[in-house]
């Protein structure tokens, strides 16, 4: 089931949804940009205080925010020299009142596995986008648990995308603090922890990436697609690529088939457009870290 | 623990009856048709307000007046230690039936028949008085979204620790075990619609702290005022209101007709 | 101030504001003492011994008259009421408006049309596709999806209250009816004001702009409407016509919307979207003059939703009002 058409409170008219396929068609969206374009992008980071850190992101009338919160913990037995991230997601109702209830749980669970899968890699963390082995304190012993709840706040299509940059620039705004590990005697002794109030170490964000959904209308395909495109949607592909222009993750959605030379077409165009995205991001997290320490 | 310092200064430098920074903005989400942010020092919660809008649930529709619903959900970074919690659960239920009943209550449902109104509050940043500061936003919600009230709900809460009578406590003052008197009034009628506590109090102490809470009240009811106003003028001068006062005849038969209606 | 959904940088955000706090001065300067601001729960002064009739916004309590919402105090001889602005779509007779068909009912449609509850098109208050005025048969009434079925963008007017309290539309003439190949926007309602006409054919653009009164907003490829053509497009209606899902994709795309009418209305669904971010009124002066004024900036369609356009359109807003209000004096 295509989990978009909860996004959308009424359905679009015959003619409306020629109008649309017509347009992508005719590389002009109902809102003037080609098929590759992205809507203006705003960034703001350090909106919630009380996280280690946090950004809000919108594109377009889709607004999202993400928190990271870091809490010390234990590495699992099978990773001892790696720490810790989990993603949630919530669709919250005041986007859209369908998502009142349990009516978001489905969307929610959806991109945050979603979001895993582009961001962390496989279940041994390896691959990951974001360097897990950062964020180890005493290897086998203590490490960092990083968690990371995104919320739509105002839904208007593309919410992956717009999870990733939020992600991307919270954690570019995210300071973890020291750490001074006194070890005991012996082994197994718990090692005494003291978490620095003073000193913060920046998190290294270059190797995050971003995410470009690729949404397939009729015979062509989209970037950056409003509620009323995704509802059009014969299929899309995520894909999560890094500064070097690695795949990190991907996804496919959507009911219909694609050949595969398609995907293959779909994934280089993704890579191409993420190398404008990360300039556009960066650009746009600089300027709000700037203004915020203003 | 000593909440209040020998000088008379709180943990977070306030005096005991000094309200924390408010702050409102009306009009944060772009889909809803009326919509604010409210905040009270480090608590932030945002407020939507859809309808009044056609039943969707046919069976819910009321013939003589307009349905009101609520939604409280805490985002899961919204307080200090991070917990994961299922949507619904007790807490969140009680809240959502706290907010509604106050809204429903200054809300002039009468003039609505057979619509309904959703009012959804997510708190983004939960550091005590979240009850209160859902209220406010919600008032400043409905009040964007041209629905007709009563009065404009207002709602602060008060605390009593160290024999000190406190006004709007903060998440650690709240979570010492002391008594939390929620107050939430209609300022213009002067009556009280909400009204919760925890914890025992001696019935003279109580009075003073209830006073202290709705003194609270009266002072956020004249932020938001003011917020509302405000907003209201920059529309208009905005849109160029001024323009728009030549009536058509056709105009004020309508109205003479709906008065009936519409006035109590 | 109000939120814009705008990613403005520092300058942009000081010229925006200046520009807006600009138009707020002009606007003190028209307007008179008459119209004060109320907000909920303010007292109105009347003479009550005069006798007031409270109209919409105001109710009474302890013997004064007291306003329900936050807006501007209007009176009319007698009567006393409360002019809001951001408030859901309220009904007038004869009003133009735009909706979406949500269910087909016997007899009826019920539209969605941004008021508080579902507006009623009753199969009786619409010409039928034969053009001819008969009572409807039970032919018809099964047929009635062939006219408009779920979803469908319609254009009707407003008939007016049925005593049970429902809202009745009604689409007695050619002009009204199903709209296609175009967008539909939505707006909030105070921003588009009762006028003579609503509906606008854009000659040099060839684009139908409807500006319904309760705020949702048609822009499409223009269409003649004449009552040949309307019984020729029934007939092949008829006939059945094919389905746009099943028909070979490159009919399909014979069958767009020329590229150069399709940039047009992009162009104005563009400029309308900016207005109403910003909050300006909706008329097609307006629109058109921001149409042009992209033009002639050789701007990109897209770019037209950015930053840079949004402060220039407000900037360009206070020039115009200042030569109106010039021109008055």
């Amino acid at each position: 089931m295509d989990p978009y058409q909860f996004t959308k409170m009424v359905g679009l008219s015959t003619g409306e949804k020629h109008f649309i396929w017509g347009g992508i068609a005719q590389d002009l969206r109902s809102d003037g940009r080609q098929r590759l374009h992205y809507r203006p992008i705003s960034v703001e980071t350090g909106v919630i205080p009380q996280a280690n850190g946090s950004a809000r992101v919108r594109i377009g009338a889709t607004d999202v925010i993400a928190s990271i919160k870091a809490e010390l913990g234990k590495p699992s037995m099978h990773q001892p020299g790696k720490g810790k991230i989990s993603i949630f997601v919530d669709c919250s109702p005041t986007a859209a009142p369908m998502f009142e209830g349990r009516g978001g749980e489905e969307l929610s669970t959806e991109l945050a596995v979603a979001l895993q899968r582009c961001l962390l890699g496989g279940k041994s963390g390896a691959g990951a986008g974001i360097d897990l082995s950062s964020l180890i304190v005493t290897e086998g012993k203590i490490c960092w648990d990083l968690y990371i709840d995104g919320l739509v706040v105002s839904s208007d299509g593309n919410l992956l995308d717009a999870l990733g940059a939020a992600i991307k620039a919270a954690l570019s705004n995210t300071g973890i603090p020291k750490v001074n590990v006194d070890l005991g005697p012996s082994p197994d002794d718990q090692p005494e922890v003291n978490v620095s109030d003073e000193e913060f170490l920046q998190f290294d964000t270059s190797g995050v990436p971003v995410i470009v959904t690729l949404t397939k209308v009729g015979r062509h395909y989209i970037v950056d697609a409003t509620s009323d495109e995704e509802s059009q949607m014969s299929s899309a592909v995520s894909v999560s690529v890094n500064r070097h222009g690695h795949i990190c993750g991907l996804t496919k959605r959507g009911g219909a088939g694609l050949d595969p030379s398609v995907i293959m077409d779909m994934i280089s165009v993704g890579k191409h457009v993420s190398e404008q995205l990360i300039t556009v991001l960066d650009s746009e997290i600089s300027a709000a870290e700037a203004s915020a320490t203003d | 623990m000593e909440f209040v310092s020998p000088e008379g200064l709180r943990l977070d430098g306030r005096r005991p009856m000094e309200m924390r920074q408010i702050r409102a903005e009306i009009g944060a989400v772009s889909s809803a048709d009326g919509s604010a942010v409210f905040e009270m020092g480090n608590t932030k919660v945002i407020a939507a307000v859809y309808g009044p809008r056609e039943v969707q649930n046919r069976g819910q529709q009321l013939n003589d007046q307009a349905l009101v619903r609520c939604e409280y959900s805490m985002a899961n970074f919204s307080v200090g230690d991070r917990a994961r919690r299922p949507k619904g659960d007790r807490r969140s239920i009680e809240i959502s039936l706290v907010i509604r009943q106050t809204m429903e209550a200054c809300i002039l449902t009468h003039l609505m028949p057979r619509s309904q109104i959703d009012i959804f509050v997510q708190v983004l940043q939960a550091d005590g008085g979240t009850r209160s500061a859902c209220i406010n936003a919600a008032t400043l919600a409905l009040a964007d979204a041209g629905i007709p009230m009563r009065d404009l709900v207002t709602s602060c809460s008060a605390g009593y620790l160290n024999s000190t009578p406190l006004l709007d406590l903060n998440y650690v003052e709240d979570s010492a075990g002391g008594p939390d008197v929620t107050v939430g009034i209609l300022p213009k009628l002067d009556k009280v619609t909400l009204l919760q506590m925890d914890a025992k109090l001696p019935k003279e102490t109580f009075e003073d702290v209830m006073e202290l809470a709705i003194q609270g009240c009266k002072a956020v009811a004249q932020y938001i005022r003011e917020v509302s106003t405000q907003n209201f003028i920059f529309l208009a001068s905005v849109s160029q209101l001024s323009v728009i006062r030549n009536l058509s005849m056709l105009h004020i038969s309508y109205l003479l007709a709906q008065t009936n209606e519409w006035s109590i | 101030m109000r939120e814009l959904q705008v990613g403005l940088n520092q300058t942009q955000k000081v010229r925006l504001q200046s520009a807006l706090r600009q138009l707020e001065e002009l606007s003190s300067r028209v307007s008179n003492s008459s119209t004060a601001s109320v907000t909920v729960a303010d007292t109105i002064p009347v003479n009550l011994e005069d006798g007031v009739l409270k109209g919409h916004g105001t109710t009474e309590h302890n013997g004064e008259v007291v306003a329900t919402l936050c807006g501007v105090v209007e009176r009319v001889n007698k009567l006393v009421y409360v002019r809001t602005l951001r408030a859901r779509y309220k009904p007038e007779i004869g009003d133009i408006i735009v909706g979406r068909v949500i269910e087909v009912a016997p007899k009826r449609w019920r539209l969605e049309i941004n008021f508080s509850q579902d507006a009623v098109l009753m199969l009786s208050s619409m010409n039928l596709p034969d053009g001819i005025q008969r009572r409807r048969t039970a032919v018809d009434e099964l047929n009635m999806r062939s006219i408009f079925e779920e979803n469908n963008v319609i254009c009707a007017e407003v008939r007016g209250f049925q005593h049970d309290g429902s809202l009745h539309l009604q689409a007695r003439s050619q002009k009204y009816g199903k709209l296609e190949r175009g967008q539909l926007l939505t707006v909030p309602p105070y921003l588009v004001k009762r006028r003579k006409q609503h509906f606008h054919y854009l000659e040099q653009y060839g684009v139908d702009l409807i500006l319904g009164c309760n705020g949702f907003i048609w822009v499409g490829e223009h269409i003649e409407a004449n009552e040949d053509e309307m019984m020729i497009d029934n007939k092949s209606e008829e006939t059945g016509k094919p389905d746009l899902k099943f028909t070979a994709l490159e009919m399909q795309e014979k069958a767009f919307t020329p590229f150069v009418t399709r940039r047009n209305i992009c162009l104005i669904a563009n400029a309308v979207r900016v207005l109403s971010v910003l909050g300006f009124n909706l008329s097609l002066e307006v629109i058109i003059d921001t149409v042009e004024a992209s033009s002639s900036l050789n701007l990109d369609i897209k770019d037209m939703l950015g930053a840079e356009f949004c402060v220039l359109t407000a900037e360009r807003e206070v020039k115009r009002r200042i030569t109106l209000i010039k021109k008055k004096c």
